[in-house]
Parts: structure tokens; C-alpha cells; sequence
């Protein structure tokens, strides 16, 4: 299917829309719906539809336009519900519950700003009208937001028994991993279902859901479900949700499968099935389950952008290695998915480093990987959002599926803005981590084996740790070890996501060094066992995880407490050092800037007192010290673009060219589409009697079609000279004077071929 | 006047040498407003004269106005200057750097006093006898004048493609910089065209928003037939002309035809072309290390 006359990334939809049955209904709880509407009810909810929308017509006819709304609702006729309930709400003036069921038709039509404004219209008619901070608590929890508790708690304070709020309560808590909790919600909605005489078909979803968390793939609560209503889809969907949040994806898959075929015109688990399937690489099966969804619910933004994504997929290379291109190879193989004006060029440069990570962490992990990883490369950083999560704008780099990994090309930011190669890197080890344990590693020691990974074994040297992450372990907010999933699940306060990360990658490495990289090792296993965290690190550490938290803090005041101690008056070096710097004043800047080097070494990332102590040592004709600087910032894992090249091109001056490609040919792992860093290094290393890796240079240049292609077509031909390969070296020769034909050197090299 | 006097000076006239076609410039640093740009300009005029005094060889016939000295009168006067300095067959090449500015009706120059206004500035550049002329208009809402400022044999170069793009320019810089660039040179003639020129400081300006990941605030455009003849500066100083080196650059010309004309067979030709180019380019290098020797004794 091909959307390309729609605008791009349809975030926000401003009318309410006109859209078929998006089939999945939502069960009403309520006492007080009508008595009409509620005989139409159950019969749906029976999966009688025929009798169920023959009842819910006759109600469209109706003489109050709230029946007429929600019956026209109950149709899938959104529109038609829309125009009811504008009458309705012209009616009923001072009716809170008019407005906060219009605000659940907002909600169903993916509008949740238009939803929320009716939510708070009601609660000023009416402050303790539950449906609506029930409503205003599901978008929040949508968000996943910290205030959802609060809402829900205010919900049930006002109406213990709303089973709408005490099942969003279950449903958090089994996001949460707190599957006890959710059990006891579950049971006591399960009453008041029956006492109430409702459905309980969602609350047995949710059931099923808490047994497969549990390790129980077959719940008796879906056989229950199906023996209430066999074309109840969601028995399968709900657990599948909670496959995909846990990262079992081809297991979700299996379920939505289910789903759809007793429930053909549930929408939303085509579109579930089909955001999956394209997790699992599987474009085609990916775009028919889509395209039905998109024809049930057009405006469903999420599938609207992964429709466009998948039709954007015609401007990318897919390039196959090993397995993936000879089922008979040995190696597992890798499949690379690049955008076709950047593919040759970054080609080379993706495929070593992933190489190079399947060699290094099949090593260190014990596990070999048994099919090729997929690995596709993002220009566009709003395809890249929508391939991840559906929607744009989305703050990660890299995101990883299992054997398919996501991230942003070094092109989707601006240059200098993050290093790619330590981004591949860090997914790479994702890979390793899930598929070794099946999906089950839980998302902290995932993240922190990544991290650690980036420090240890990476393209980038060095722990490479944010400020404010050391002003939280200042305030004591590192999490205990067993909890630290929350951390990146629900954060409690902003910059916790990062928090813990870092704490996540410091844990690893924590390990690694008191227990050998071999218990990282014997985790995963223990991971891959469905052992939880306390247990895991029992069975790995042989260590309570209380006790491994106390160890943990000491090792943190013993590696970082000097850095945490000092961060105040770092924080102000830096200021005056940059101070100083912006007023030209450079005795007072390297001055400052040596003081922040001192108090905190081996920071080096964004706005590093190195970078401004090399331009002041160089304002103040200090050169060599200059030199010595920014080289010591390389070492330490500094990696801004233009001060590299700056660092290669004085080593050249001085003499040290091998140590220019050194450090050339780690610029490229931040900006691999410079073309004059491609054209120096090949340069350099063409003088350094290495043609091979001279042409690779050359070759990835004249791909990015520079503007001097005479001097590109030139390089080429130098570089096949020295490889004795003549022909080739004619060739390019041809060409550049084809352009040039003043072009002196070139002149004078065809001459020596042919003499 | 005798008749005596009127025949010596019909003499004059008829046995004249042949006027030799001169380039001239301007180049003109206007208001920077705050240090940094004053900086950035002086520096961009810098470079713009130093690339036009090596292309002459020194800088008689090179203008600069920058910092204070940059007013509306003296620009008016150099430009007046002109008028009664050059031929019909000369050249010229007037740079503006600095800010301009563009009031939905008028374009204005932005310089120390009053400004000067587009119009003002078309008819001094029309009066001028020079026919073949660049502008290179490097200012902020340059585009502005782009309609009314190009003429048959003039090539006009702005750093904006209307008045609405009021940014202050990057273009100036890489237009300095292509002046003086070896990559610049796309055919490696030694010789920046107003072609190359433009080519090479438009490509940069585009790369620099693309690797900020920030849009174009700024597109350069280029009207005129003239661009990729027009010489706007030398990479290296003229070496000193002899007879014999005169000749074989002729000769050198004439093999140059052939190329050209070769090309345009490339594809009739198909396999076959290389290998005439080949022997074309052979003999292309060979005649030009002759000619190096010659320059080199």
C-alpha cells in the first residue's frame, strides 16, 4: 500500500473522523448506562453481533441523544456519535457524565488532547465524576505518566468498586512487573463483576495476561473468555501487549495471530501483529495486516506512519552477508538495510563494526548468534521514531528487536551530535543479551550490559557519564538493584531514564570487576532461567541482592565520590573557562579550564574544558601544548568532529602521520559522510604504503559525488596504480582529465603509464 | 586643431596597438553592526583581495573599501572612477560583502552613514563602459536585486534567492574561500571562473546547514549567460609571458578544441573513445611539460 499522498507523520488529527467498526469494544461498566443500551450490551459482549446491531439501530432512532450517541458509537458510526453528542451536550448543559462519555469517543479516535479538555469540562460540572478522571487517568497512563496513581487512587477513593479504574490499576501493576498486586485487583474485580453482573471478559484478558507474565502460556481464563464470547479477540491481544512491552515479540506475534482470526475485524491487533511482524523483518506479511487495520481505523496514527515507513523502504539498499546471502554459510550473517544515497559509503564502515561486535561478544558472552542480525540505518530520525514506536519524535538513538536493530544514520542528527559507532555497538550487545535469554533479560541488566560494553570493549575509550548523573548519585538516588527496571519504565523524576542507564552499565562493570566477565555470563543464564533479579544475582553472585546493593554504593563512592565531591566547583571551572573563552580573555580560559581538567579528567563530552584549553593555548601561540592536549582528549574518548580533524591534520604537520589516520579513522565513527576526512586519510594512507585501505577511502569519496570529481576520479586512479592495477588506474586517470584537462599531476601520471 | 596636428593623431589612432582587455575589481566590506561580524567581514574582504591581487599581479586595478572608508560617496566615487577607466573591452568584478536589507520595495546596502540602494547601485554599475561584468552581492536579502541587476553580459551572483532571506550569509565566506581553493578549480586550469566560484560556494553553504541538521536559511543563485567564461581569479601568479611559451599555449588551445570536440562524440564513439581521448590527453601532457620547461627558463 502506498500512502504517499498523505502529509507526513500524522501526529494529531483535529476533526473527529469518519471511520468503519475499529472493532475492538470496550466493556461498560458503568451501573448507571441505560437500560436500552445496556441489553444491546450484552449481547455483544456475548459475540451475538447480528442481534447486537440490530438492537444498537433501533437505539440510533431514539428521542435522547445521549442513547442516540452511544448507540451510533456502539455502531463504529464515529461521526454520526460526534454530531449526538454535540446535541447532547446542547442539551444537557450541566450533565458531567454526557461530556466524559464524549470524551471516551475522543479517546477511541486516538484523540487524546480533545478527550482530556472534556475530561476536565466534566470534573468542573461535576469534581468527583469518576468516568472522567478515569478517563484522564487512562491518557495518562498512555503517557506513562507518574500521576496515573494519583488519579486512579482519587478514582477509587470516590467509588471503590469502579471496576474501570481498579482493572487500569491491574494493568499498570502488570506493566510493572508487580503481577501479586494485579492478581488481588483482578480477583476482587472479578467480584464485583459478578456481583454487578457485567462481563468479565476484560478482566479475565487480564488474567490470562498475569499467567503468561507468570510463565503460564495456557490460562484457564482464556478458555473461560472464549466459552463467553468465542469471537473475543482480545483474550489473545491483551497477553499480547504484554509480550511486546516484555520483548517477546515473536511470541506476541503468535497471540495476535489468534486474535485476528476469531476476531477478523479487530483493527488494532492487525495493527499490533503488523508493527511486530516488521520487528521480525517480515515487510510484506508486516504491510497486509497494516493495511486492513488502516482501512478499519484510517486515522490511527501510529499505522498511517508505518504504512509510509514501509513504502519509504523503496529508497533503501538491503545488502546481505554470510547466512544471510548463502543459507549454507557458517556465519550467522548479516542483512543491512541503508538508505541508497548513503549506502556505499556507509557500508563498509556498518558491516566491520558489526562484525567486529558479533566476533567480540560471542566471545565474552558464550552464545552464538543463530541467524544474521538485521541492521538498518535511519537518515530521517522521524522514520527512525516511527520504526520504533510508531509515532515521531522520539529521543533514542538506537533501539533493538531482538536480531533487528534500528538506529539513526549518522546523517538523521547533526554532525558531532552523537557517535554512531558506539550507538551500533551498544545495540549490538541488545542483540546478544535478548536473544541469549530468549527475550527475558530484564530491561536494566540488558541496558547495563550495553552500556558497559560502549566502555569496555567499544570504538569509543572511556566511561562516557553525563553530570547530572553524578549529581543524582550526590543525592543518593541511585535505585536499588531489584527496582532499577522502574527506573526506565515508569521515572520519577526528569533525567532518571539516563540515571539509570548509567547506573545499570556502572552495576556491570561492577561485577565484571569483582566477579569476572564470566558472571555477567552466568546472569544472562540465569535470565534466560526466568530467575528474577534477586535471584539471578544470587544464583550468579552468590549474594543477597541487599547486600550486592551496599557493595555496589562502596564501589561507587571509591571509583566516582571524588568526581561527586567535586562536581560543584567543576561545574564552575567549566563556566568560567567558557566565560572567559566567549570574551577572548585566554590566560583566564586556560586557566579555568585547567582547573575543571583537574577536578574531573576525564570528562570530555559535550563542552570540555579540553577543547577550550586547546584554543586558548593556541590563541596564546602555545602550540605544542595545544597538540599535547587535544591529543590527550582523543585518548580519553573525546570525539567532536571538527577537533579531531583539527588533531590529525597537526599531527601530519609535525611528522606523525600514522597517528593522523589513527585518529582519522576514528572520526569517521562520528561523521563518516565528511568528505574531506575520507580524502585526507586516504591521502595519508596511500603515503603510508597502504593502497588498500587508500582505494577503500577513495571509493567511499567518490560515492558521495564530491564536488571536485577530477581530483576524486585522480585519487582512484593513484590508488589502483599502487596496486598495480593498471587498467582501473588508466581509467580514472581518463576521466579526471576528461574533466581537467589542464590537470597536472594527472597529466603527469597518465604519462608514466604510458611510457 | 592643424591639419598637421589632426593627421599625426588619425596616425595615432590607426597604428595604436590593440587595446589589452584589464580586469578590474571592487570589492566593498559594508556595516557589521557588532564585532563579530565586523571581523568576519574585514576578513572576507581579506581574502577576496588578496586572491584579486594575485590574480593581477598587484593592485592597481583593485578597490577595496572596508570599515569606515566604506560609505555611500566613496563607493559612488570609486565606481565613478570607473567610468572614465575602462573600455568597453574590460572586465569587471565588484564584491559586496556585509548585511543588506530589503523593504518589500528597495534593496539597500547597509554601510557606515547612509546606505545605498539597489537602484542607485544598478544605474553606477550601468554607466560603467566594462561590459563584461560579475556582481557578487554575498549580503543578507541579496536576492532582492537579482531581476533587477542582470543584464545581457552580466553575471549576477547573490547569496540569497530573494529579499525575504535576511540572515546574515555564509556565503561570503565560501565565496572567499572558493577564490583561492585548489578543489574550486573543477577543469584544474589554474583559473577560478564566476562558475566555479559560485558552484563551489554554493555546495558549501548547503553542507554546512545539512551537517547542522538546521534548514537553509540562505540559497545562492546565479543569473548570466557568462558565468563559466568569466576568470574571476588566478590560483597561482601569472608566470612572466614569453614568446615562445605564447606559442605553444596556442598550440595548447588548439589541442583543447580537439578534446572538446571529442567529447561531444563520446557517445557515437562508444568503445572507441577512451582510447582517442588517451591519445589526445598524451599529447595534451606532453605538449604541456614543453610548456612548463619554456616557463621554467
Amino acid at each position: 500500500m502506498n500512502l504517499r499522498h498523505l502529509p507526513s507523520a500524522v501526529c494529531v488529527m483535529g476533526l473527529v473522523v469518519l471511520a468503519a467498526s475499529a472493532g475492538a469494544y470496550e466493556i461498560e461498566y458503568s451501573p448507571e448506562r441505560p437500560a436500552e443500551l445496556a441489553a444491546c450490551d450484552r449481547a455483544r459482549y456475548r459475540g451475538e453481533r447480528a442481534e447486537a446491531g440490530g438492537c444498537y439501530q433501533a437505539l440510533v432512532a431514539h428521542e435522547d441523544p445521549r442513547i442516540k450517541a452511544e448507540a451510533a458509537r456502539a455502531l463504529g458510526n464515529q461521526r454520526g456519535a460526534n454530531a449526538f453528542f454535540q446535541t447532547a451536550v446542547e442539551q444537557y448543559v450541566d450533565d458531567a457524565a454526557v461530556r466524559a462519555r464524549w470524551g471516551y469517543l475522543f479517546l477511541e479516535t486516538h484523540q487524546d488532547s480533545e478527550a482530556a479538555k472534556l475530561f476536565q469540562e466534566s470534573l468542573r460540572l461535576d469534581p468527583e465524576h469518576v468516568p472522567a478522571i478515569v478517563g484522564l487517568a487512562r491518557i495518562s497512563a498512555g503517557r506513562f505518566e507518574e500521576r496515573t496513581r494519583e488519579l486512579i487512587e482519587e478514582a477509587l477513593e470516590l467509588d471503590t468498586d469502579n471496576l474501570g479504574v481498579l482493572l487500569l490499576r491491574a494493568r499498570m501493576d502488570l506493566e510493572e512487573g508487580v503481577i501479586d498486586r494485579a492478581e488481588l485487583g483482578l480477583d476482587r474485580a472479578l467480584e464485583i463483576a459478578a456481583d454487578q453482573g457485567v462481563a468479565p471478559l476484560e478482566i479475565y484478558a487480564l488474567k490470562a495476561s498475569a499467567d503468561l507474565l507468570r510463565g503460564t502460556v495456557d490460562s484457564e481464563w482464556t478458555d473461560r473468555a472464549l466459552a463467553y464470547d468465542p469471537s473475543y479477540g482480545e483474550i489473545y491481544a491483551t497477553p499480547a501487549y504484554f509480550y511486546v512491552i516484555t520483548r517477546r515479540y515473536r511470541e506476541a506475534i503468535e497471540l495476535y495471530r489468534k486474535a485476528v482470526e476469531i476476531e477478523p475485524d479487530l483493527y488494532a491487533a492487525h495493527a499490533d501483529l503488523g508493527a511486530n511482524l516488521l520487528r521480525e523483518n517480515k515487510v510484506a506479511e508486516a504491510q497486509q495486516h497494516l493495511a486492513l487495520a488502516y482501512r478499519g481505523d484510517p486515522f490511527s496514527a501510529p499505522t498511517v506512519n508505518t504504512l509510509r515507513l514501509i513504502d519509504s523502504f523503496d529508497n533503501f539498499v538491503v545488502s546481505r552477508f554470510g547466512k544471510a546471502d548463502d543459507p549454507a554459510s557458517a556465519d550467522p550473517g548479516v542483512l543491512l538495510r541503508l538508505h541508497k544515497d548513503e549506502a556505499q559509503v556507509l557500508e563498509p564502515y556498518v558491516l566491520d563494526l558489526v562484525d567486529r561486535s558479533i566476533e567480540v561478544y560471542t566471545e565474552r558472552y558464550g552464545f552464538e548468534l543463530a541467524e544474521p542480525v538485521v541492521v538498518e540505518l535511519y537518515p530521517d530520525h522521524d522514520d527512525f521514531a516511527v520504526r520504533t514506536s510508531g509515532l515521531p519524535g522520539i529521543g533514542l538513538l538506537g533501539v533493538t528487536f531482538g536480531y533487528l536493530v534500528a538506529m539513526d544514520s549518522p546523517s538523521g542528527r547533526s554532525e558531532g551530535d552523537f557517535h554512531w559507532g558506539t550507538t551500533l555497538w551498544h545495540e549490538m550487545a541488545h542483540v546478544f543479551t535478548l536473544e541469549a535469554t530468549n527475550h527475558l533479560v530484564p530491561r536494566w541488566f540488558s541496558e547495563g550490559v550495553s552500556v558497559y560494553e560502549e566502555w569496555s570493549t567499544g570504538p569509543l575509550s572511556g566511561r562516557h557519564i553525563p553530570a547530572e548523573v553524578f549529581q543524582a548519585i550526590g543525592e543518593d538516588k541511585f535505585l536499588p538493584v531489584a527496582d532499577l527496571d522502574r527506573g526506565f519504565i515508569r521515572p520519577t523524576y526528569e533525567g532518571q531514564v539516563i540515571v539509570s542507564y548509567m547506573q545499570a552499565g556502572l552495576i556491570c562493570e561492577y561485577i565484571a570487576a569483582n566477579w569476572g566477565q564470566q558472571a555477567l555470563e552466568a546472569m544472562l543464564e540465569a535470565y534466560r532461567d526466568d530467575l528474577d533479579t534477586p535471584t539471578a544475582i544470587h544464583t550468579a553472585l552468590r549474594i543477597a541482592s541487599e547486600a550486592f546493593d551496599e557493595q555496589f554504593a562502596a564501589y561507587i563512592d571509591a571509583e566516582l565520590g571524588t568526581v561527586v565531591a567535586n562536581l560543584t566547583s567543576w561545574g564552575a571551572e567549566q563556566r568560567a573557562a567558557h566565560e572567559s573563552a566567549q570574551r577572548g580573555q585566554w590566560e583566564e580560559a586556560a586557566a579555568a579550564s585547567e582547573r575543571a581538567i583537574e577536578l574531573y579528567p576525564e570528562y570530555v563530552d559535550a563542552g570540555s574544558a579540553y577543547l577550550i584549553r586547546v584554543r586558548a593555548q593556541e590563541e596564546t601561540g602555545a602550540h605544542d601544548a595545544a597538540v599535547a592536549t587535544l591529543r590527550e582528549y582523543h585518548r580519553l574518548g573525546g570525539y567532536d568532529p571538527s577537533a579531531l580533524m583539527q588533531l590529525g591534520r597537526w599531527l601530519v604537520d609535525a611528522g606523525e602521520r600514522d597517528a593522523a589516520i589513527d585518529v582519522f579513522e576514528d572520526v569517521l565513527l562520528v561523521a563518516p559522510l565528511s568528505e574531506p576526512v575520507h580524502a585526507d586519510l586516504g591521502d595519508w594512507l596511500l603515503a603510508a604504503d597502504r593502497p588498500e585501505q587508500a582505494l577503500a577511502e577513495y571509493e567511499a569519496l567518490f560515492a558521495m559525488q564530491p564536488h571536485d570529481q577530477a581530483a576524486a576520479h585522480f585519487r582512484l586512479a593513484k590508488a589502483h596504480y599502487s596496486l598495480d592495477n593498471l587498467p582501473l588506474a588508466r581509467e580514472h586517470l581518463l576521466y579526471a582529465l576528461e574533466i581537467a584537462p589542464h590537470y597536472r599531476e594527472a597529466q603527469q601520471l597518465l604519462l608514466e603509464i604510458v611510457r | 586643431m592643424s591639419g598637421r596636428a589632426c593627421a599625426l593623431l588619425l596616425a595615432a589612432l590607426v597604428f595604436a596597438p590593440p587595446v589589452q582587455a584589464e580586469l578590474y575589481y571592487v570589492i566593498v566590506g559594508g556595516l557589521g553592526g557588532a564585532p563579530d561580524y565586523e571581523e568576519a567581514f574585514a576578513a572576507h574582504v581579506r581574502a577576496l583581495s588578496q586572491a584579486a591581487e594575485r590574480t593581477l599581479g598587484d593592485d592597481a586595478r583593485v578597490t577595496v573599501l572596508v570599515g569606515d572608508d566604506a560609505t555611500s560617496d566613496a563607493l559612488r566615487k570609486s565606481l565613478g572612477e570607473l567610468v572614465e577607466r575602462t573600455e568597453e573591452a574590460d572586465r569587471l568584478a565588484v564584491f559586496l560583502v556585509g548585511h543588506g536589507s530589503f523593504d518589500g520595495t528597495q534593496y539597500k546596502l547597509n554601510l557606515p552613514g547612509p546606505d545605498i540602494d539597489g537602484a542607485e547601485l544598478q544605474a553606477l554599475l550601468a554607466a560603467i563602459p566594462a561590459r563584461s561584468q560579475l556582481i557578487v552581492n554575498a549580503t543578507s536579502a541579496s536576492g532582492a536585486v537579482l531581476e533587477e541587476w542582470g543584464t545581457e553580459d552580466r553575471t549576477v551572483i547573490t547569496a540569497t534567492r530573494s529579499g525575504a532571506e535576511r540572515n546574515a550569509t555564509r556565503f561570503a565566506e565560501y565565496f572567499a574561500a572558493a577564490l583561492s581553493a585548489e578543489e574550486a578549480d573543477i577543469n584544474k586550469n589554474g583559473m577560478i571562473t564566476a562558475r566555479e566560484a559560485f558552484d563551489y560556494a554554493e555546495r558549501r553553504v548547503a553542507d554546512s546547514f545539512e551537517s547542522e541538521g538546521t534548514l537553509a536559511t540562505e540559497h545562492p543563485q546565479l543569473v548570466g549567460e557568462n558565468a563559466a567564461a568569466f576568470d574571476v581569479a588566478r590560483l597561482r601568479a601569472r608566470p612572466a609571458e614569453r614568446p615562445e611559451v605564447v606559442a605553444l599555449t596556442a598550440e595548447r588551445d588548439a589541442l583543447e578544441e580537439r578534446i572538446a570536440a571529442l567529447r561531444l562524440e563520446r557517445e557515437e564513439l562508444g568503445a572507441e573513445y577512451l582510447p582517442q581521448l588517451q591519445a589526445l590527453l598524451v599529447e595534451l601532457a606532453l605538449l604541456q611539460e614543453r610548456i612548463d620547461a619554456a616557463e621554467a627558463q
